[in-house]
């Protein structure tokens, strides 16, 4: 920052960099002594007034931080003739100070008074044309631009100008600018011509998007197009344009000197290919990215051509013959590409509907040459798809005999089978083998592992070893035997397999994602958190790695780990969308202009994030649940989200139209595709055509994620009006004066409530007589998933709150009492309670647990159930103390006390029953649960069933190994399954713990609530 | 099967599988930002089929006069690609780029001193161990500054070892 000095307001430098220097090393004190002595020798400076503020605000002063820096505004804007000095860096300083305190809109004022007042000055206009990038006012940043451009005629301010069009052509209706973009830049051209690689790079783009693309292509061959030094960049934007001029013979010759030079690039031989065969191409620029960068057409899938068959044919083996001289030119052994396009290419011969077996040929010679590559099956994978069922058995078999008599060395031989694993994997064919063939397949990936671990004896620790798939892979098939058959112990297997190679290379982070899901899935949750705080996930990797955990914790009782990875996540993503805007400036001031573009739809992307949604919601509804025992607590939150609005208005419609999904999906396991699906929770019905591969791209449902975020949106809105409504609703009854607020109350609650309930998929009236069935006994709430339960009863609870400031609910079911709807409540409790505490097993041996919807039934519906009696109860008993009876209107309230007291006495029984399962759960001994899980996984003597695996394990690391070096065999030696199980139960119990403590301190407030009845 | 091309913001979604990896580090946002808002042709990323990403390398041009040289900031591949010489690839092209469009005289880069596979892997491809910058990496261990002169070092000067290591406060750059 010290850097910033110059001559500033007059005041010499000697006087201010003491003070820069001061804030720099953050001795705040000394700065505001220096600070407040050059204000008494220039009292009038808005500059020493800036330097202030800035000191204010870094001491959290943010209030008279604001003041002081709105005095020094004013006097910029006045026309004392003292002021002569209005210099960047005086703006610039207050600028960084109205930045922190959030009022861009204040820093933006006082740049374009200054401009007003010296409009020539190139520095100030700077300075605005930034503000205007960090408001992302694109119209005013292209009439910034273009007054510099008028005062100097520099083709940086030109394109400067041109970008803010760009950014303008982003919404609907701006590609109407485009002609004045390129009209601006031809006349630029025509005087001075373009000197920089991006600025050639803008103006094909503005071409490309008006559909000019001879035009372009003439400026690329011509003297501009040599500004583009990569010459690969240049063939491929070549490409692009001849493609979409549909010239796709000359396309096709360029994408030919790309495969030249680089013969492994397989986007330019697909572009080749769909020249060639004129297939149906698709540019990656799609019409929501318009800015055309270096980047390929990619094609989309291969699809029909109307090429005669004779031209098709030619076609192929024009194609084949290039692919062929690749293949030739190819001498690195490690060249893929040009093998692939044979295969690719006996592919379209197929699906023109030729008979071809030489598919089956061409992946062979693949297999033969890259099968032991850790990537062959991704390679191969849309070819093998294409292949029938028997195709596919057939192949596999002939990569098996392959592989066989291979006398490659050991480590390509290892890979070959790793891929054949991968494959038989991939394809659905586990799916229908014997479940004793499944058991071999998982022993033989083990056995391999272990036996090939000497291989693996020299290599750093730090590097992957040889053959961590084959665990990774064992892993997946163990669960599958779980999911098929329904044996625990498996699962047990599991995840020992994974904890063992986690323990011989502590590295492997395939295996802790896949601990961090099946920790998750048997409530050994502390332990699933663990193995993620080991990933390092941060920064970005928060935007698309977090699902892994999130959103377990968010329905947990692990509030202080939620809350930390909420907070981490949030910082990252404001500190972001606060910085992304200078950091487009950046990009403007480096003259990369296609970046421009790119950063502002990266900001918005991010911005749009679903998931920083939910967490901005989440993190609320943690804060509430923390504190929710206490209504004064839970008013003080509400009031910091103006009582709820600021989340309805995070979630409107149109903001949940625009969501977009950043999550990496495909890093998930194979049984959780997505954080709405678990295929362990549901009964194995066997996949036969579809692959468990298929399961994978099954997609998260876009839809499920935008019901979840509104519904918990309504959330705190809902608390709010249902405390006010306890509060205020049955006085109203006798007291006509104050009928206009319950009204109003009335009315946003009964919409309220329609929206929750259309987020459970039901009207209104639907919900409502749902519940009451439920609640008479008519209905079940099996009928519904568990997290419906909870939704349900929420529901239920926030309708009973509603009745008190309306008569619809009354009117609606002629019970004849309100004190219904209290009973209606109960019930729902009583039967909820009951059906859980029912399908509760003894955690440590039944996976899958109902957990998480007893906690959040406990930590949400049964919270916001207790604040709406805290509320009515505050309203009749002032501070606490019983109110004299007396007026009708406390009769009327005293009437419902016999109703609140049952209920109240409902909760804790309620909660009772869950704390007693989870002291049962939690006192029994340890060792008797280890006995229990041992037994059934390290079994001796056993032809089939669980434990065979282990068995390989176990007796790996008990028998001496000198041969696999110090570091290997000290690790097996030190390997006890024991003791991961302990680490498991012992996590188990620490969950149960915290959930406990929650329904201690739930029971605690509702004894006093009793007592104060 | 690698498609090498520039990297785009978008990538940052989808390189976990590169960085999960322990060895590689996941920077804040705005270091990445800034450097594709400053050196976009030294940031590279390579794709396999189906938008898979392989690996990647972001790196930079600095320095004055004869100092005038190309770094490579971070080069990295999925465990998935390894084995391919794909960092090969990638170093090559951030070699030409200084090289060629920049005039550098040399690519450096620092690598801990305990990295022994990517130390051999540098030294194969022609680096050497320029000179040793103690506790370079969070004051805890040493790093090394290898380098490789470009064409514009005909006498290859910027890769004379120096006789003495250094401390990070005598780093030319940061």
């Amino acid at each position: 920052m010290a850097s910033k000095l110059g001559l500033a307001g007059g005041i010499p430098e000697r006087r201010v960099r003491p003070i820069w220097d001061a804030v720099d090393s953050r001795q705040f004190k000394t700065a505001f002594k220096l600070s407040a002595a050059l204000l008494s020798k220039y009292p009038n400076s808005p500059y020493a007034l800036a330097l202030k503020a800035l000191i204010l605000e870094r001491t959290g002063k943010l209030d008279e931080a604001l003041s002081v820096c709105l005095e020094a505004r004013e006097l910029l804007r006045s026309n004392n003739v003292e002021i002569i000095h209005i210099d960047d860096l005086t703006l610039s300083t207050l600028q960084i100070v109205f930045q922190r305190l959030d009022r861009l809109d204040l820093a933006t004022s006082c740049y374009e008074h200054a401009c007003v007042k010296f409009p020539n000055n190139l520095e100030v206009l700077i300075g605005l044309f930034n503000c205007y990038v960090r408001e992302y006012s694109f119209v005013k940043q292209q009439q910034t631009a273009i007054k510099m451009y008028k005062i100097v005629a520099e083709e940086r301010f030109l394109l400067w100008a041109i970008c803010s069009i760009q950014l303008q052509v982003l919404s609907p209706g701006g590609e109407k600018l485009l002609p004045l973009a390129e009209a601006l830049v031809k006349k630029h051209i025509a005087s001075q011509s373009l000197h920089e690689p991006e600025a050639v790079v803008m103006y094909i783009s503005i071409l490309e998007q008006q559909q000019k693309y001879e035009e372009a292509l003439e400026v690329l061959s011509g003297d501009l197009g040599s500004l583009i030094a990569i010459e690969a960049d240049k063939l491929r934007m070549q490409g692009r344009l001849l493609i979409r001029a549909c010239n796709y013979t000359a396309a096709a010759e360029i994408y030919q000197k790309i495969l030249h030079s680089c013969p492994d690039d397989w986007t330019s031989f697909c572009n080749y290919l769909g020249c060639l065969l004129e297939t149906e191409l698709s540019s990656s620029a799609s019409s929501s990215n318009l800015l055309c960068t270096l980047e390929n057409v990619e094609l989309l899938g291969c699809k029909s051509n109307n090429l005669s068959i004779e031209v098709f044919d030619s076609r192929i083996e024009s194609a084949l013959s290039f692919v062929q001289k690749l293949q030739m030119e190819a001498h690195d052994g490690q060249t893929r590409c040009p093998y692939l396009a044979a295969i690719e290419l006996e592919r379209q011969r197929r699906m023109k509907g030729r008979v071809n077996d030489k598919l089956m040929e061409a992946l062979l010679i693949y297999f033969n040459r890259f099968g032991h590559l850790s990537c062959f099956a991704s390679d191969v994978e849309s070819f093998f798809l294409s292949l029938t069922e028997k195709e596919q058995a057939e192949i596999l078999e002939r990569f098996i005999i392959n592989c066989e008599s291979s006398t490659s060395e050991p480590l390509n031989k290892m890979g070959q089978a790793i891929t054949i694993f991968k494959l038989k994997g991939r394809y659905g064919v586990m799916t229908t083998v014997p479940i004793e063939e499944l058991e071999d397949t998982a022993i033989k990936m083990v056995d391999m592992y272990c036996k090939n671990l000497g291989l693996s004896r020299d290599l750093d620790p730090q590097e992957n070893f040889y053959g961590e798939d084959l665990l990774h892979m064992a892993s997946n098939v163990l669960l599958l035997l779980y999911w098929r058959t329904g044996c625990f112990a498996y699962l047990v297997e599991a995840l020992l397999v994974l904890e063992f190679g986690l323990h011989v290379r502590k590295y492997v982070w395939q295996y802790k994602l896949a601990l961090v899901h099946l920790y998750s899935y048997i409530c050994a949750l502390p332990l699933a958190y663990e193995w993620y705080a080991t990933l390092d996930i941060k920064n970005i990797l928060l935007e698309t790695s977090s699902h892994h955990i999130l959103p377990q914790l968010f329905v947990s009782p692990l509030w202080a780990e939620t809350s930390a990875l909420l907070k981490d996540y949030l910082k990252f993503m404001d500190d972001y969308l606060r910085e992304a805007s200078d950091l487009t400036f950046l990009a403007y001031r480096h003259r990369n202009y296609s970046k421009v573009v790119e950063f502002v739809q990266f900001k918005e992307r991010l911005e749009h994030s679903n998931q920083y949604l939910s967490a901005r919601i989440q993190y609320w509804i943690l804060q509430l649940k923390q504190k929710m025992d206490s209504i004064d607590q839970t008013e003080c939150i509400l009031g910091q989200l103006n009582d709820g609005v600021q989340l309805l208005e995070l979630s409107n419609e149109v903001k949940l139209n625009h969501l977009t999904f950043n999550e990496e999906l495909q890093l998930r396991p194979w049984w959780s595709p997505t954080s709405h699906v678990n295929l362990l929770l549901e009964p194995f019905k066997g996949i036969l055509a579809c692959s468990l591969e298929n399961l994978h791209q099954a997609g998260e449902n876009e839809d499920i994620v935008r019901k979840a975020i509104k519904m918990k949106s309504l959330v705190p809105r809902l608390i709010y009006l249902s405390i006010q409504s306890a509060a205020t609703g049955l006085r109203e009854v006798v007291e006509p004066n104050c009928s206009a607020g319950a009204a109003k109350i009335d009315k946003e609650l009964m919409f309220l409530l329609d929206e929750y309930a259309r987020t459970i998929d039901l009207s209104f009236d639907d919900a409502v007589n749902l519940i009451y069935a439920i609640s008479k006994g008519h209905r079940s709430f099996k009928e519904f998933g568990t997290g419906t339960v909870v939704d349900c009863l929420n529901f239920a609870v926030f309708l009973n709150a509603w009745n008190f400031c309306s008569n619809h609910l009354w009117q609606l079911h002629q019970d004849g009492e309100k004190q219904m709807s209290w009973s209606m409540v109960e019930s729902l409790i009583k039967i909820c309670i009951e059906e859980q505490l029912m399908c509760l097993r003894p955690i440590f041996e039944s996976p899958g647990s109902n957990l998480p919807s007893l906690v959040q039934l406990i930590t949400e519906s049964f919270g916001y159930h207790a604040l709406v009696i805290q509320s009515f109860l505050r309203s009749i008993f002032p501070l606490g103390k019983k109110k004299k009876k007396g007026s009708s209107t406390d009769n009327l309230n005293l009437r419902h006390l016999p109703a609140i007291n049952s209920t109240i006495e409902c909760l804790c029984v309620g909660i009772q029953g869950v704390q007693k399962w989870l002291d049962d759960q939690i006192n029994e001994a340890e060792d008797t649960k280890l006995d229990i899980l041992l037994s059934q996984v390290m079994r001796k003597t056993h032809d089939q069933g669980p434990g065979r695996v282990l068995c390989i394990l176990e007796d790996n690391a008990s028998s001496c190994h000198a041969e696999l070096g110090e570091r290997i065999s000290g690790a097996l030696q030190t390997w006890s399954s024991a003791d991961v199980i302990r680490k498991v139960l012992r996590s188990q119990v620490s969950l149960m713990s915290e959930f406990y403590g929650i329904c201690d301190s739930k029971l605690k407030m509702l004894e006093s609530l009793k007592r104060s009845l | 099967m690698t498609t090498i091309r520039r990297f785009r913001c978008e990538d940052l979604l989808h390189f976990a599988s590169v960085n999960l990896d322990h060895l590689t580090e996941t920077f804040n946002m705005s270091f990445y930002m800034t450097y594709l808002a400053r050196w976009p042709d030294y940031f590279h990323v390579a794709v396999a089929p189906c938008n898979r990403i392989m690996g990647y390398i972001m790196g930079k041009v600095e320095g004055q006069g004869e100092s005038w040289h190309g770094h490579v900031t971070a080069v990295t591949v999925a465990c998935g690609y390894r084995r391919q010489q794909l960092a090969k690839k990638l170093m090559q092209l951030l070699e030409d780029v200084s090289d060629k469009m920049d005039k550098a005289y040399f690519v450096d880069l620092f690598v801990r001193a305990s990295n022994m596979p990517a130390i051999k892997m540098y030294e194969k491809l022609g680096y050497v161990v320029y000179r040793r910058v103690l506790r370079y990496y969070s004051g805890e261990e040493d790093g090394l500054d290898m380098r490789k002169a470009l064409s514009r070092d005909v006498e290859k000067k910027s890769m004379i070892p120096l006789k003495r290591p250094v401390t990070p406060d005598e780093l030319e750059y940061d």
